[in-house]
């Protein structure tokens, strides 16, 4: 039958080389043998003489890691930043472009939105867990490896100052941006981008383009707003960053519905540009797809800085003594 | 208690490289593990058994202590000296803890 001790040195020795293990388990088997020796000659019984010396050896796994020289963790104080760092900069990327793959490749095979919602999802956790699997898996082998401490570290890669403060300049390249967007709107319209024998051919809006210029307008006014408030305020407030998320909301269900009842593009210079020329319906459909997805991507990046812009940005002494 | 985690941590941390030296000076003279354990800690050097058996075999395996395996009681044991490697570590480890010692001394103005 087997005693205590012949399980606690079976445990210990059994993740071991074979050329250790004969001589560890002799010499294993000795200092036990003594030391409950010991023990029972300062009168305890050998049973709980024996339970008290293995206990204080403690988990056979730690003794072995000992003996073999094993590091307990999975990547060490050496490699875990760079691990750490890299897995964040794949996990902003990879993920989302796989997802953002599939679910373009779904629409424009004409998926229903059910399939395309749950294929996203669904890519998007298993390139998740890919990503995080095989990323570990690379570090854990190169710390094993011995391998050189990779990059080393220099004053070069600090990060670039960014100074978070709303300036004017902003305000003024906001108002200049819109005045753009409105004149090429109207210019659009009235004088023509596209002209078919002389005449011109607005590319924008259809039979609802009053509605298209007071959309656009709003929605402009609305941005230029936000900035007027963040320049008064001297900085970007989470109260703005929820605003600026409903404006591009706003801007993206507000072009994409145009565009779906074919009045964002006018059919007029889709007839005259396409199918005048013999450009099938599909290929007309996938452009108006990939517009679909432009704006969408347009819009989730308005909101992605709209959030990123609250992070604290540098001090300098010059922006903690007030507004530039 | 938190301040009691922190001491015993600082603690460990001073007395955690004396008892390489403390093994290498010991085992001048020939001795095997359990007998070790019990000399430290009757020299006032505690340290627990399953950090010294995996600690002489690493240093074996670094060539400071040679090893044999006595067979003449009836139970085998495997015995550990100091080889010519290992004493030139102590020395050296010993100055270093001297030099230690007397710039401590310097610090509190105290005789250590």
């Amino acid at each position: 039958m087997a005693t205590l001790t012949d399980r606690y040195i079976f445990a210990t020795v059994r993740s071991l080389r074979p050329e250790v293990e004969a001589d560890v388990r002799a010499e294993l088997a000795a200092s036990i043998a003594d030391a409950v020796e010991a023990r029972m000659e300062q009168g305890e019984e050998r049973a709980t003489a024996e339970r008290a010396v293995l206990t204080e050896l403690g988990d056979p796994g730690i003794l072995a890691a000992g003996y073999a020289d094993r590091p307990l963790q999975l990547i060490g104080p050496r490699y875990f930043l760079t691990w750490w760092r890299l897995l964040k900069l794949l996990l902003c990327i990879v993920p989302a472009t796989a997802a953002a793959g599939v679910v373009l490749g779904l629409t424009l095979s004409h998926a229903s939105l059910g399939e395309v919602i749950g294929q996203a999802w669904v890519t998007a956790l298993t390139a998740t867990v890919h990503v995080g699997f095989w990323t570990t898996l690379v570090f854990f082998i190169l710390e094993r490896s011995g391998a050189d401490a990779g990059p080393c570290w220099d004053v070069d890669q600090l990060p670039e100052a960014v100074e978070n403060q709303p300036d004017r300049h902003e305000l003024l390249l906001m108002a200049i941006y819109s005045a753009l967007v409105v004149g090429a709107l109207l210019w659009d319209r009235f004088r023509g981008f596209a002209q078919v024998d002389g005449q011109p051919v607005p590319v924008l809006g259809g039979q609802l383009w009053p509605l298209l210029l007071a959309g656009f307008i709003v929605l402009l006014g609305f941005k230029l707003a936000l900035s007027f408030i963040s320049w008064r305020q001297g900085r970007w407030t989470v109260a703005l960053a929820v605003a600026n998320t409903v404006g591009a909301v706003a801007f993206a269900a507000f072009t994409l519905t145009l565009l779906e009842r074919q009045e964002l593009i006018n059919p007029d210079f889709v007839q005259q540009a396409f199918t005048q020329n013999n450009v099938g319906s599909d290929v007309v459909h996938i452009l108006a797809v990939l517009l679909g997805f432009a704006l969408a991507g347009f819009a989730v990046w308005d909101i992605i800085d709209g959030w990123r812009r609250l992070r604290p940005g540098l001090k300098t002494r010059k922006s903690l003594n007030g507004r530039p | 208690m938190e301040e009691l985690e922190a001491l015993d941590t600082h603690l460990q941390e001073v007395r955690r490289g004396t008892v390489v030296l403390a093994c290498l000076q010991l085992l001048q003279r020939a001795d095997y593990g359990y007998k070790l354990l019990e000399n430290l800690a009757g020299r006032g050097f505690s340290v627990d058994a399953n950090t010294l058996y995996p600690l002489l075999r690493r240093l074996e395996k670094q060539g400071f202590l040679s090893s044999d395996w006595n067979t003449d009681e009836a139970r085998p044991r495997k015995f550990y000296q100091t080889s010519a490697a290992g004493m030139l570590l102590a020395e050296r480890l010993t100055d270093e803890w001297r030099a230690l010692s007397s710039a401590i001394a310097s610090l509190t103005g105290k005789e250590l």
